[in-house]
């Protein structure tokens, strides 16, 4: 084994949490019964990494299989550094018998042709999401498997999810995937998160979407608590009204995970008592960020509460309804009287 | 409001009829958006007509102080009730679809695009309920599949269920072949071409292996499966 296959294996080691090392290990299979049991997972990691080099060179194993394992341990554990979301435009006839055989090889021989020299892994996990470990070089030197960046993209639909791409490896990789899925274009969707899953279930909506229907409200029923009957509730149907426009605003049940939702504001000062700023031509550039644990969740029980005033405006709504959680914000038209917001693609 | 004296609810009268003078170019607008709302009226009766049966009917309910229009697909297969899915759409100034929980593999803004959904939403969800039905049913033919067949390894498949790979044994070469159902049409929910893979080479026409083709075009395919199992030909 080469020191850069080393160097990525003692870095892989250090990186995974010593609870999650027998797992990992397991799922990857390589090692063999006998292996696996002279394997002392509870010594220090630096002595726990010297015996799997060892066993490495007993095998024979590159770089290749030491990448193999990350790609592992990142699938089942995607939720560090950030995702963000794209999304395919414009796709050709075809696009939608794009099997997944053919989009391998398309995409390896596009993006080698566009970005050599360049390492490509693919594997297609169980749920049909098919994921791309990318390793850059350019023309002074190989791939840094260090520094590899994740793309996930489920065929037939038409968005992708990466992560650690730099701004100059992005048309690369871009072009290999409009190239591949048959499409003509591809766009940011605006959506980010440190939540694979969350950001991906917004966007293919597995969640829980609530609807009106003719029947009665099943979170009015599971809200009923059983109380003493002599006890009203005065506002009763006004907090349920505001639970149901929060709940169609933003859905029902668990809620995708994201972090933060940032508006940029490029629209003109308005305060009657500040003459200066109000006069000015310029807009006013501003930047409103809302972060939380669990974003959607708190707005929705911001909304139900009465902390924010429903029917729950377009600006919080648009969120889960659009799938982003970054928007730019203009004024549109000339003057005052005709000044109305405009979210901007 | 007894108050308020003959003079004051003349002047308001007044104030009526000047402002209806104003407002003449308005009104050939007024008549095409009540044309329109007429319409739109005639066939949320259609729908509601069905009263929610696989007939017709999408249990339409007005939203939005009759702004918007809810439906709801139901899906089923096989006698079995599956996912229901729902559209929410502005009725005005012409109808679109504000909100959805449809799955994005499912073609809908190309729907949207061939069909009409002002003079006929009826055609639109007739079609989107059969791509959607079709979907449920080829997904929980999948699903069936997994759990009835162990001994059949599914080797690919997709979020649509457009294409599925299966490897199956021969009892009697021990060999391993790979079936390959393609599901090109995706308002259906049984293959339009299926073939086999034995060691990276398409298997030569046999009668038993023309008999199992024709038995996973025909059937769904964990009950294709069942009978070939049954007639011995797979492990």
């Amino acid at each position: 084994m080469d020191d850069s296959a080393r160097r990525l294996l003692q870095r892989l080691i250090r990186r995974i949490p010593a609870q999650m090392l027998k797992t990992t290990l397991e799922k990857w299979g390589r090692l063999t019964a006998a292996q696996k049991q002279s394997m002392d997972f509870t010594e220090p990691k630096w002595a726990f990494t010297e015996r799997l080099l060892d066993i490495c060179e007993e095998n024979g194993w590159t770089g290749k299989h030491i990448t193999e394992l990350e790609m592992t341990y990142v699938i089942d554990n995607p939720n560090q550094g950030m995702w963000y979301a794209f999304q395919l435009m414009d796709p050709e006839d075809d696009a939608r018998s794009v099997e997944l055989t053919h989009f391998k090889e398309q995409f390896k021989s596009h993006l080698s042709e566009l970005a050599r020299p360049v390492s490509v892994k693919i594997k297609k996990h169980a749920d049909d999401a098919i994921w791309i470990r990318i390793a850059w070089g350019d023309s002074f030197s190989r791939p840094n498997h260090l520094k590899p960046t994740y793309v996930v993209h489920h065929l037939q639909t038409p968005y992708v999810f990466v992560t650690s791409l730099t701004s100059k490896q992005k048309p690369f990789l871009s072009q290999a995937l409009v190239l591949s899925t048959r499409h003509q274009a591809i766009k940011d969707a605006s959506l980010s998160g440190r939540k694979l899953g969350a950001i991906r279930d917004l966007l293919m909506r597995q969640y829980q979407q609530v609807f009106p229907t003719s029947y009665p409200s099943p979170l009015a029923e599971r809200n009923e608590t059983v109380s003493n009957p002599q006890i009203e509730k005065e506002q009763a149907k006004s907090a349920e009204n505001r639970l149901q426009m929060a709940c169609e605003a933003f859905g029902d049940g668990m809620l995708p995970q994201l972090q933060s939702s940032v508006y940029k504001l490029e629209t003109k000062f308005k305060d009657h008592t500040n003459k200066t700023m109000t006069e000015r031509e310029e807009p006013f550039r501003c930047v409103v960020k809302f972060a939380s644990t669990n974003l959607l969740e708190s707005l929705r029980h911001c909304a139900a509460s009465g902390i924010a005033s429903t029917p729950v405006t377009p600006l919080l709504s648009s969120i889960p309804l659009k799938g982003r959680n970054y928007f730019v914000i203009k004024d549109n038209g000339p003057g005052p009287s005709s000044q109305t917001r405009q979210t901007q693609n | 409001m007894s108050c308020e004296g003959v003079l004051s609810h003349l002047s308001r009268l007044e104030v009526q009829a000047r402002s209806r003078k104003t407002q003449p170019q308005q009104r050939s607008r007024v008549t095409e958006l009540k044309a329109a709302a007429e319409q739109l009226r005639m066939q949320r009766e259609q729908l509601r007509g069905g009263g929610g049966d696989a007939q017709g009917g999408y249990d339409a309910i007005e939203t939005r102080q009759g702004q918007g229009l809810c439906l709801s697909l139901p899906t089923a297969y096989d006698g079995v009730f599956l996912e229901t899915y729902n559209l929410e759409i502005d009725v005005k100034p012409t109808p679109r679809i504000v909100r959805h929980n449809i799955p994005p593999f499912i073609p809908l803004s190309d729907l949207v695009e061939q069909s009409d959904m002002q003079t006929d939403l009826r055609t639109f969800l007739d079609t989107l309920s059969q791509h959607l039905n079709a979907f449920s049913g080829r997904k929980q033919q999948l699903k069936l599949l997994k759990e009835l067949h162990k001994s059949v390894e599914v080797m690919e498949s997709n979020a649509l269920c457009s294409i599925l790979v299966m490897m199956v044994t021969v009892p009697k070469e021990k060999t391993a072949v790979l079936c390959t159902l393609d599901y090109t049409d995706h308002t259906r929910c049984l293959p339009t071409r299926v073939h086999f893979e034995c060691n990276g080479k398409l298997l030569a026409d046999s009668p038993d292996w023309d008999k199992i083709r024709s038995l996973l075009l025909e059937t769904p395919v964990h009950k294709a499966l069942s009978d070939i199992r049954t007639m011995g030909n797979i492990v």
